[in-house]
């Protein structure tokens, strides 16, 4: 086959079309979900490959956990079913955590693709599922067995044909079967269109072979990011973070060599796995280190194998980023996400003005009972907290980061819960101070109308430690729940009688630089907002209003 | 009858006149900023005075404008506060806490129109199923409005209680507290702008509404006025959103309805044209200085929609703006013009727009001053544009500034001229394309099937790159293309939809009940145009539902067109399952049906275009027709050849031109790539179509 050479407009006109292959992809995906987190928060991801198994392109709107992890999943289906050994009408379809995305809700499920007979490539879809069996989504379990079902690398089709005690195993040990393979099956859809749409791409653009495009999309990316790493000061530079776990802290810590066009991350340091479903698997920790990395040097680049090629990331075996089997890992993003405040931390001197103050964070709440009509009720519900600053911009209040998701709106969820908001409002003062103030954090009560005793659990953080300001700025408010009026910890369980009300303060986001050098017009405008008070303006901005 | 539409744009205030002889007439007068009125008003009696009629022998106006979409944008509306529901100041602060780009750390969001000490929490609630859990306070209520007229001197009010989408009756009792109290004062209540479920989204809609009530008032005020002193009787009529026209009565009442009214009116144009010719499924594409638009016209109608977004403030981006509820006619756009900016992109690949040189300083062609390439001066390098012809003539180009700018723009790609002009045209194509197949796709429709139709200055141009690409057979290049809005105007019905979001599973409802919630909506809706005189018999309702899955968080739209409601609710479900495989391809699933949102919009009878006069086809051959031939650039060719030039106003129905050519008129211009053929049709349309 004649190699083929692509000029910057060419490529470019490629590239977007297979992304947008992808985006679509999603779309279909997000349209058809039974799963809230996958509607609300975008947790799912769809990527192209050639037949080497070389990441082409992904779906644009994913969150951070995807980056980097399907090359690797892919290359362990592959072990399992030899390219040669796969026929057209396969499908391939593993949960396992280790081998995944981190946990056992996300479905990775693979279709091969074959044009006039041959093999040309692999589209992947991946989920997160209603449901998974096992104890729910918590942080509650010790084993991973607790955790619910865990499906293999197995062929969910053979030619075609759908494997029936496959679907059978999956139905009986998860608690909404029509749900879940509702889900599964739009995957394996979608892994159809995505694969009729390459074909399709194929003819269209006179592409006889991916793997020339793949590798200049790979080659054109990854100059890309190595100029950009290029830019950050050379150096070593470590960091460490305290973060809230069942009892004791945990730490994690890293330390980041970046040397010319490369960064590596070691996180050597980090405290070893508990018995709590919070430990992270390495394919997780990786997918937020070098999304972080990402979102301070070249945002806009695509994801693919190039992007990510410069930046190096390890981890000792069995540390909390590094998690094995039987650790439990539902709870994954819960000290995951603490990956990119730890490493703009570390940062921080080398490239002042791109890294941003840590974050209050979401707070995602589990709730479990039965709805005013009695009918059994086991939903989630999202909070943010505040967006930490960055040089020159203050944090957006009630913004989640790292990862994302959207509140479900106060009409949709008494509707559909029952559970009462009685009140949904900023948090004075919850913003951390500083030359550009940090996000502020809310509060929220919620009711318990239901008429049945509610169970309710979160596994939110920034209780004892909270967002840090960056540069002179200060840390934002910390995370408190409150039943009746008595403080509780966010990750016990709690039992809310009919009427009982739950405060939720949520935290707000770090502060960048010496509040003392706001200007004193941004302050009294805070002041006239209602975002600070009168009396922080003068005791800690040093501004009289 | 006679009658008169006017659509203002940024640049053009477009005239079209009907009823008086056999011709349409046509007008375009700069637009006047400080004051939209004036160039209306002195555009309608230019236009009458050139007609040989008095303004007193108009019976109709139709109008459309960008007065609210201004206001918003340029945040020069009125001071206006807010009443809301006791706990929930703070929700046009909060939003949806969600970022609309993970990646980039520094997006911004629009701030709320209505500044956090100008909103005064009420006591009063209601529960989710519309029972009353707190009374209205209405002292409460009067308090807080004084004190919002008198010390804070507020112009407008809007009204925003929780679940007034179920029941207003708090919003209602609250808006006839204050319209005792400070009759003078503008109001808004969220249930009556449009009683959606979702609060962000209602609330921030209703603040958009009672933002622009107040300057909205007052310029129709300065219209009914100035109109008067000409002399007009008749009938004003005002273009909404979602494609249909108005009263002053009910314009006023919502203003936020005439939001982007402008291209509505174009695209019922499209769809317009394509009822003239036949055409199940339609793709109407404008192209124009800044943007191009797309919207998918399905059996004559254009698909609506019920979300928009307005003011974007962080880089064209999707989420930076105020999101809205509204019904409007479902237009996808993108950053692709005449002015779009190339560029190089983060990947080191040539990039065109979003950015743009606008019209001033314009593509670096126009000479004024203007050093950025442009995909117009890619155009001009490419032998598209006639230099001496570009706006019939009006405006010379430069085509040594063109060559200048697009050379500094490919140097560091390392490509030269022509390559790099030909990269900036098929990129264009390419991103349109691309938009609009995820359009389609995502609205299950299929553009292989469809018609397009092409206009604004560089819709013709590109209109049959973007169709090869998305395997559309056919191109219609309308008669009268620079003016289609205004055109638009006049063939736009009146109408008034209504959307209710009221979430219940098939289930628990049963025919009757069913048909009653439909029947409630559609006297509500009817009722907007009873008001303007219409007769009963006049009136045309269309009835959409959003069903889903119970547990999901999407719905399919399905049309409810039947006489017989209680028999279309024992169908619905099938016909719920046909749509849903055919949109998303996938096995039926064995959970209970809810629907979400009711819909049901009324519309008056299509007002009667005058039929373009139509000549009985000639001979095919368009030799009279052509008016030169120059070297354009043909990538089937490898290279520049020479091609004829046509004039369009001298073709005649039956004539046909096989490309590679070029059709010339004043806005515009047609290009004919090798295989196209186009025949131009009894009413003088261009339809092209490709070569298989």
């Amino acid at each position: 086959m004649t190699e083929r050479t692509f000029d910057p407009v060419s490529l470019g006109i490629l590239w977007d079309r297979l992304i947008s292959i992808s985006d679509e992809i999603v779309e279909t995906l997000v349209r058809t979900s039974f799963s809230t987190i996958v509607r609300e928060g975008y947790d799912l991801s769809v990527m192209l490959f050639d037949r080497e198994g070389r990441m082409l392109v992904q779906g644009t709107r994913s969150i951070p956990v995807f980056i980097g992890t399907a090359p690797v999943t892919l290359a362990h289906m592959l072990e399992r079913f030899p390219p040669a050994t796969l026929r057209p009408g396969d499908v391939v379809v593993t949960n396992d955590p280790i081998i995944g995305t981190g946990h056992l809700f996300d479905i990775s499920v693979m279709r091969p693709l074959y044009r006039d007979g041959g093999l040309i490539g692999y589209t992947m879809s991946i989920t997160h599922l209603p449901d998974i069996g096992g104890m729910g989504f918590s942080a509650a379990a010790t084993e991973m067995f607790h955790e619910g079902l865990l499906l293999p690398i197995c062929k969910l089709f053979r030619e075609g044909v759908v494997d029936e005690t496959l679907v059978d195993i999956i139905r009986r040990n998860v608690r909404v079967p029509e749900q879940v393979m509702g889900d599964i099956y739009a995957n394996v859809s979608a892994c159809e269109v995505g694969a009729r749409q390459l074909v399709e791409f194929m003819r269209e653009y006179g592409v006889d072979d991916l793997t020339p495009l793949s590798r200049a999309i790979r080659e054109q990316s990854e100059r890309a990011v190595r100029r950009r790493i290029r830019e950050i000061p050379d150096g070593t530079y470590r960091n460490r973070v305290a973060i809230e776990a069942i009892e004791a802290p945990v730490h994690i810590a890293c330390t980041i060599e970046k040397r010319g066009e490369e960064i590596a991350i070691d996180f050597a340091g980090s405290s070893d796995c508990i018995r709590a479903g919070i430990n992270v698997p390495f394919c997780y920790a990786r997918a937020m280190a070098i999304y972080s990395i990402k979102c301070i040097t070249a945002p806009t680049i695509p994801n693919n194998e190039g992007s990510v090629a410069p930046i190096r990331v390890a981890a000792p075996v069995g540390c909390i980023l590094n998690a094995q089997p039987p650790s439990p890992t539902a709870g994954r993003h819960v000290v995951g996400h603490f990956v990119t405040p730890l490493i703009y931390g570390a940062l921080a001197d080398a490239i002042p003005d791109r890294v941003q103050a840590a974050s209050g964070m979401a707070n995602i709440i589990t709730v479990q009972g039965r709805r005013p009509d009695g009918a059994p009720l086991a939903t989630l519900y999202f909070v943010a907290g505040g967006f930490g600053a960055l040089d020159g911009l203050d944090g957006a209040s009630t913004t989640p980061g790292p990862s994302n998701m959207a509140c479900v709106p106060t009409e949709i969820w008494e509707s559909r819960t029952g559970i009462m908001i009685e009140r949904k409002s900023l948090r004075v003062d919850s913003g951390g101070a500083g030359e550009f103030r940090g996000g502020l954090g809310q509060e929220v009560v919620l009711r318990n109308d239901t008429g049945h005793p509610l169970t309710v659990f979160s596994m939110a953080n920034r209780t004892d430690f909270p967002a840090e300001g960056l540069h002179g700025g200060l840390p934002g408010a910390l995370r408190e729940h409150r039943l009746e009026g008595r403080p509780v910890h966010p990750k016990s369980r709690q039992e809310l009688r009919p009427g009982d009300r739950l405060l939720l303060l949520e935290a707000g986001g770090g502060g960048i630089g010496d509040p003392r050098r706001r200007d004193p017009g941004r302050v009294r405008a805070d002041v006239a907002l209602g975002f600070v008070s009168a009396d922080a303006a003068e005791r800690v901005y040093g501004v009289k209003v | 009858m006679i009658r008169i539409g006017v659509d203002i744009g940024g640049t053009f205030t477009d005239f079209a006149l009907t009823g008086a002889g056999p011709e349409l007439r046509l007008h375009k007068q700069l637009t006047t900023a400080d004051d939209p009125s004036r160039a209306v008003l002195e555009g309608i009696a230019t236009l009458a005075g050139a007609a040989g009629i008095a303004v007193a022998d108009v019976a109709e106006i139709v109008h459309g404008t960008t007065l609210v979409t201004n206001a918003v944008i340029e945040r020069k509306g009125a001071r206006t506060g807010m009443l809301v529901t006791a706990g929930f100041r703070d929700q046009l602060d909060i939003a949806l806490e969600t970022r609309y780009d993970l990646f980039d750390l520094r997006i911004r969001f629009a701030p709320p129109l209505v500044p956090r000490p100008l909103r005064r929490e009420v006591h009063e609630r209601l529960r989710w199923d519309g029972t009353v859990e707190t009374p209205l306070d209405a002292d409460g209520v009067r308090a807080a409005v004084a004190e919002l007229v008198e010390r804070e001197a507020i112009e407008s009010l809007a009204i925003c209680f929780l679940h007034s989408y179920v029941d207003d009756r708090h919003e209602r009792a609250a808006r006839a507290i204050v319209a005792e109290a400070f009759p003078a004062l503008h109001v808004s209540a969220s249930a009556e702008v449009l009683p959606a479920m979702r609060e962000f989204e209602r609330w921030t809609t209703t603040t958009v509404n009672a933002y622009a009530m107040p300057g909205f008032d007052r310029y129709l005020g300065r219209l009914e006025d100035g109109l008067a002193a000409l002399g007009f009787a008749g009938r004003l009529y005002l273009m909404s959103s979602s494609g249909g026209v108005v009263t002053p009565r009910t314009a006023r009442r919502f203003p936020v309805r005439m939001l982007e009214s402008g291209p509505a009116a174009g695209v019922l144009m499209s769809a317009r044209h394509g009822r003239d010719l036949g055409v199940a499924d339609l793709l109407s594409f404008d192209l124009g200085g800044t943007t191009a638009k797309g919207a998918l016209v399905r059996d004559g109608r254009p698909l609506k929609h019920y979300e928009m977004e307005v003011a974007r403030c962080y880089e064209h981006k999707r989420g930076s703006g105020l999101p809205l509820k509204l019904p409007v006619i479902d237009m996808t756009e993108i950053g692709a013009g005449g002015g779009s900016i190339v560029g190089i992109d983060d990947r080191g690949l040539m990039r065109v727009g979003p950015r743009s040189a606008g019209a001033d300083p314009g593509p670096a062609c126009y000479g004024r001053g203007g050093v950025a390439a442009t995909l117009t001066d890619a155009n001009l390098i490419l032998g598209y544009l006639d230099p001496g012809f570009f706006l019939g003539g009006a405006m010379a180009l430069d085509r040594a500034r063109a060559e200048e700018a697009v050379r500094a723009a490919a140097a560091p790609l390392g490509l030269d001229l022509v390559r790099a002009a030909w990269g900036i045209h098929e990129i264009i194509n390419e991103d349109i394309a691309r938009a609009f197949r995820i359009h389609a796709v995502e609205r299950g429709f299929d553009a292989r099937r469809a018609t397009m139709v092409a206009f604004g200055g560089g819709g013709p141009i590109h209109a049959m790159g973007v169709a090869r690409k998305l395997r559309i057979p056919r191109v219609v290049f309308p008669v009268g293309a620079g003016v289609m809005s205004a055109l638009g105007l006049l063939a736009s019905p009146l109408s008034f939809e209504v959307a209710r979001s009221a979430p219940c599973l098939l289930r628990d409802l049963d025919g009757p009940r069913f048909a009653a919630i439909l029947h409630a909506l559609q006297a509500e809706a009817t009722s907007f145009l009873r008001d303007a005189g219409l007769a009963d018999a006049d009136i045309r309702v269309d009835r959409r539902i959003d069903l889903r899955y119970r547990g999901q968080g999407y719905e399919v739209e399905i049309a409810v067109p039947d006489d017989d409601l209680e028999a279309a609710f024992a169908a619905l479900p099938a016909r719920f399952a046909e749509r849903y495989a055919a949109q998303f391809g996938v096995a039926l699933i064995d959970e209970p049906l809810e629907a979400v949102t009711w819909k049901v919009a009324a519309a008056g009878p299509e007002p009667a275009l005058p039929a373009s006069p139509t000549d009985a086809a000639g001979t095919a051959d368009a030799t009279a027709a052509r008016k030169g031939g120059r070297a354009i650039y043909l990538p089937e060719a490898g290279g520049f050849a020479d091609v004829a030039v046509y004039d369009r106003y001298r073709l005649r129905p039956g004539h046909a031109v096989a490309g590679p050519a070029l059709i010339e008129e004043r806005e515009s211009t047609v290009l004919l790539r090798p295989g196209d053929r186009v025949v131009v049709d009894p009413r003088r349309n261009l339809v092209a179509d490709i070569a298989a």
